[in-house]
């Protein structure tokens, strides 16, 4: 049990804590950046109930189930719920964010080229979880 | 020897104190117009190369010694506690 | 009990019993039971999945209700009991004591768990284990949820009790010849899982009453609409729970420790840094019970908090593999099933701490978060970890319990599927994850790459099931008609083992 030296020990666990160290510091620089929300950004308000999801534009424009974006801008979503948790997810933006009943939560992404992307629901809520879907519209700027 | 880790130690405070500093002062200046696809995604990768690179070396060691350690290797011979009562 | 089958007793001797091996085998058998009724669970699920669309399950609530019952049994029911089952056989002839320090409430923590399964299994609750309000107040169908909040408050009480009774046996009526610091790696690993339980559980067990009475309407804890807060529930669940996670783990690290020395036939590298890591881990678990909750809207320094905490973990269970490796390094290895199982497990425990590392990492939350990136991280742990190094030392303690051997052949075909299963579901459950695939869904829309993969993993979960009715047929033949083992040394390697058929049972 003992009597031997214990040195690879010790290089193995510093090994594992610089290591850890590294993951710590990238991952820690990459949330910095992908938090802070561009000053510009146009707010948009979604609200997840069971079992569908609703947008309001800052200019008062609503839709439910799709959501049309320009490229070329940057959006904040803040994101509400009516009743139970949601989770509201682009996949294709890695844009995720939690709906819970009582908080604004808020999450930012700017869209880069045209085209469709599926919007999910990724935290259960439910009978219809599972088809708690919607649509994502990117669009060629207006103006 | 012991003047050694003291040494470390304050050389760890003097460059932890700091890095901790500022990983709590990210203050809240907006942001650029960037693309999380790339940094996520990019980070992502970077953890996998890593990740991967660390589990080649660790499966590879098991297997190794998966195979040189058996029993039925022509090299195999007994432990030193074979017979005892350890 | 050991050798039941060749000086038979009736089966009530055993049940009303407080001797610790007639309580392990309680134990041992109720959980067996619950690890194949849960394990059917999983290939239901998996069979819905095959196909977009209805295969098998005919509605979404259906669904629901299974993969909550599944999640629930096989940790509950299965996992928590299996450890307790190896404790009451082991951790009393390790510290050298005629019992557990209290046969009674032994029997009673035990008998706690058939009517805590029975409520799950009749009630069938579809909030899932994780019970999240506000939905498991104000959507949940009763009484079903109500059976569950029951039956997981009879369980913690359950697992309370077993803790308090392996602390005492190990810290007090350890042998006085024998120091804290000769107590066996095993029976550590059920002093440290059980400090944790004491310490996590009632957290849980108050959220528990604070659910109920939420449910009953006089009270608005985690309700919105009353005031409440449903983060406080996560917070709360979580704080037990991540714990739990090493509960669950350290007892299954403890068996490989048993296991692996033996067939190397070499003592364990370092004990010191095996009871350093166990302290350790016990200690670090509760820093981190928040990177559950990165996606819930918690500020960037909660977040780097909450990894920190989290990747302060992984030196502790590094270092157990390290001691693994190290101490088969050198050895001469004799590959028997159990010693299979156990290195298997060391190989997905890699794996699975690996994907927990970049879970860890804030922003790769955003991909990986409620997908089928974290069902198959948590499954390598479970299912690949915990389950690998319980079943292995189920066929350690095999010729202990039964007085026979279990047949060696199907023992290594068992693994060898399993393995084999179990890489094809989880591994792939990960990318599917990086495809965006959401966990906890009925039905998917037919997008070609999630067919392809959810097909891939529900061929692995029929390879496990099928390695599962072989190892069935196995564990049921040998203990009545296998053939009789050297109960001094069952596997031929020689060395001081453990005898737990030298307990003095008074029945015999």
């Amino acid at each position: 049990m003992s009597g031997h030296s214990n040195w690879p020990e010790w290089v193995y666990i510093g090994v594992v804590v610089a290591l850890m160290v590294w993951v710590g510091a990238e991952a820690w620089e990459a949330e910095r950046l992908v938090d802070h929300i561009p000053a510009d950004a146009e707010t948009i308000k979604v609200t997840g109930q069971q079992w569908f999801w609703s947008f309001e534009h800052e200019d008062g424009t609503k839709e439910i189930g799709e959501l049309h974006v320009e490229v070329g801008k940057a959006y904040k979503f803040e994101i509400m719920s009516k009743d139970v948790n949601h989770s509201f997810n682009i996949h294709d933006y890695v844009v995720l964010m939690d709906a819970i009943p009582g908080r604004v939560n808020t999450v930012w992404f700017a869209p880069t080229e045209p085209g469709t992307h599926d919007i999910q629901c990724r935290e259960y809520c439910g009978l219809i979880h599972y088809n708690m879907r919607g649509t994502l519209i990117v669009e060629e700027p207006s103006s | 020897m012991k003047k050694l880790v003291g040494l470390f130690l304050v050389l760890a405070v003097t460059v932890l104190i700091p890095a901790v500093d500022l990983a709590f002062a990210a203050g809240d200046e907006p942001g650029e117009y960037l693309d999380r696809r790339v940094i996520i995604w990019n980070l992502f990768y970077r953890l996998m190369t890593v990740g991967f690179t660390v589990g080649a070396v660790v499966s590879g060691t098991i297997i190794w010694q998966c195979w040189r350690f058996r029993e039925s290797h022509p090299k195999a011979k007994p432990t030193p506690y074979e017979g005892t009562d350890w | 009990m050991v050798l039941e089958l060749q000086k038979p007793r009736p089966i009530w001797q055993i049940m009303f019993s407080t001797h610790h091996t007639d309580v392990g085998l309680l134990y041992l058998i109720t959980s067996l039971a619950f690890l194949f009724l849960g394990g059917s669970l999983a290939l239901a699920i998996r069979a819905e999945l095959f196909l977009p669309g209805s295969q098998i399950i005919a509605d979404s609530m259906t669904f629901n209700r299974i993969f909550t019952v599944h999640g629930t049994t096989l940790i509950f029911l299965f996992i928590i009991p299996f450890a307790s089952a190896v404790g009451n056989y082991y951790v009393p002839i390790m510290v050298r004591y005629k019992d557990m320090a209290y046969p009674k409430l032994n029997a009673i923590a035990f008998w706690m768990i058939p009517p805590a399964g029975a409520l799950i299994w009749l009630g069938f609750a579809d909030f899932t284990w994780y019970a999240t309000p506000p939905y498991s107040i104000i959507s949940a169908p009763g009484p079903a949820a109500d059976m569950w909040i029951f039956g997981l408050k009879i369980l913690g009480v359950s697992s309370v009790l077993g803790a308090i009774n392996f602390v005492v046996t190990i810290l007090k009526c350890k042998h006085p010849d024998m120091s804290i610091g000769q107590v066996p790696l095993l029976a550590w690993s059920f002093l440290s899982s059980s400090l944790i339980i004491l310490v996590a559980i009632p957290t849980f067990a108050a959220a528990l009453l604070m659910l109920l009475t939420d449910r009953l309407g006089v009270s608005g804890f985690f309700n919105p609409a009353m005031g409440g807060d449903p983060i406080a529930y996560a917070h709360l669940f979580w704080f037990t729970f991540h714990p739990e996670v090493y509960v669950l783990v350290i007892p299954a690290i403890g068996m490989m420790y048993e296991i692996i020395p033996r067939f190397s036939r070499k003592p364990i590298y370092s004990y010191n840094s095996g009871v350093f890591a166990f302290v350790l881990l016990s200690i670090v678990g509760f820093s981190s019970w928040a990177h559950h909750m990165y996606a819930t809207g918690m500020s960037f320094t909660e977040k780097t908090v909450f990894m920190v905490g989290t990747l302060a973990a992984v030196p502790a269970s590094a270092m157990h593999v390290f001691n693994f490796v190290a101490t088969m390094w050198n050895g001469r290895i004799k590959f028997l099933t159990p010693m299979m199982w156990s290195v298997g497990g060391i190989a997905l425990f890699f794996s699975a701490g690996a994907g927990g590392v970049a879970n860890a990492a804030m922003p790769l939350d955003f991909t990986t978060h409620d997908t089928y990136w974290v069902v198959g991280h948590f499954h390598l742990f479970v299912m690949g970890t915990i389950a690998f190094g319980s079943i292995g030392f189920l066929y350690y303690m095999f010729p202990y319990v039964t007085g026979r051997m279990y047949n060696e052949t199907m023992g290594k075909i068992h693994f060898v599927m399993s393995f084999i299963g179990t890489v094809l579901v989880f591994f792939t459950q990960h990318l599917l994850g990086l495809y965006g695939m959401p966990r906890r869904i009925f039905d998917y829309p037919p997008i070609p790459e999630w067919i392809a993969m959810n097909q891939i993993a529900t061929v692995g979960a029929m390879i496990i099931g099928i390695s599962m009715a072989i190892f069935l047929a196995n564990m049921i033949y040998s203990s009545g008609k296998g053939k009789l083992a050297n109960t001094n040394d069952p596997f031929g390697l020689g060395g001081k083992y453990y005898y737990p058929f030298e307990a003095k049972n008074p029945s015999h």
